[in-house]
């Protein structure tokens, strides 16, 4: 994990000093550019922070180790759909809406009706039917 | 899993807002005396409290997730009793906050718009309604979050880490919805 961390940290140490030069050619007047560089420094930082705090939490896992075993990593590692008609309906809801934008506004409506139904399904996919737990 | 894409995803999310933050600040280098004059119409203990509330929000919000990483949906004590609320009061508790706020806001809107700062009266109206404007509509987006997280939360016989890990990302996303309103307050309503 530490590399994975580092590489994402790593953009703090460019972009927060690239922001300060901006900042001191521009004399501070110049307020787009330096907000911009430190917020993609904000960017690195979000992910290199919690790639750092979760390797912290989860401990070296056997990929960082040199005695580390493929069959270690087995188990449980997230809740994944093996086969879901969700995410096509959302998307064909989010085409049909911005056809919408494009054609005429009523078209837009029916895209929206189509979305809450396949936000709500997808959402509750596996909370009730055959899956309720 | 749900959470690295969670944190990934709002890490573009602020890319998305320095975008805005950048479109606010070009219109405000090219024309500093309409900011002058128009962001002097502005409410600002009005956006204070709001700002409050919606801060506020967030540590109920907190609270929620404890809730739910202790497995905890429902309250087991009285409706007053705030030891013993479970993730769902609290996340309802963070979604009237939020309701709160994006109706204030919406209020401020008309309030602004009698002021004659309307979306199309001028450069700083576009930035002011776009940038809040944004904001505001993830505020919203979040609330159907909540929604959908306590659904998931009254739906389940047992209440398990497939609900908690919901209620944890969408914390996530709440919190940096905020931390952004925090930073677009500063610098629309004091920076001006």
């Amino acid at each position: 994990m530490k590399i994975e961390s580092w590489l994402f940290l790593g953009g703090i140490f460019f972009f927060i000093p690239v922001g300060i030069v901006y900042g001191v050619m521009t004399e501070w007047n110049e307020w787009v550019g330096f907000p911009a560089l430190f917020m993609v420094a904000g960017m690195a930082g979000m992910i290199g922070f919690y790639l750092y705090y979760t390797a912290k939490r989860v401990g070296p896992r056997p990929e960082d180790r040199l005695d580390g075993e493929i069959h270690e990593n087995a188990g449980v590692i997230g809740k994944f759909a093996p086969w879901s008609w969700w995410p096509l309906m959302l998307a064909s809801a989010a085409a049909v809406g911005f056809l919408g934008l494009a054609i005429g506004y009523w078209i837009l409506y029916l895209g929206v009706g189509l979305a809450v139904i396949g936000i709500i399904g997808w959402v509750y996919e596996y909370s009730r039917g055959d899956h309720a737990h | 899993m749900v959470s690295v894409g969670t944190v990934v995803w709002l890490s573009s999310e602020l890319m998305f807002f320095a975008a805005l933050f950048a479109m606010y600040f070009t219109l405000r280098a090219a024309a500093p005396e309409m900011w002058a004059t128009e962001s002097a119409k502005l409410n600002v203990p009005f956006a204070l409290i709001n700002t409050i509330i919606l801060v506020s929000s967030s540590f109920s919000c907190q609270m929620g997730v404890f809730r739910a990483e202790d497995l905890k949906p429902r309250r087991t004590g009285g409706l007053f009793n705030f030891k013993e609320w479970g993730m769902v009061e609290w996340f309802i508790l963070t979604f009237i906050l939020g309701a709160i706020f994006v109706s204030v806001q919406a209020y401020e809107y008309t309030e602004l718009v009698h002021h004659g700062v309307a979306l199309n009266s001028n450069a700083y109206g576009s930035a002011f309604y776009m940038t809040t404007g944004f904001h505001g509509l993830h505020v919203a987006g979040g609330l159907i979050a909540f929604l959908l997280v306590i659904g998931r939360a009254y739906i389940a016989r047992n209440f398990g880490h497939f609900e908690a890990t919901s209620a944890i990302v969408t914390s996530y996303y709440w919190h940096f919805v905020d931390v952004v309103w925090i930073a677009l307050f500063a610098i629309i309503y004091f920076l001006k």
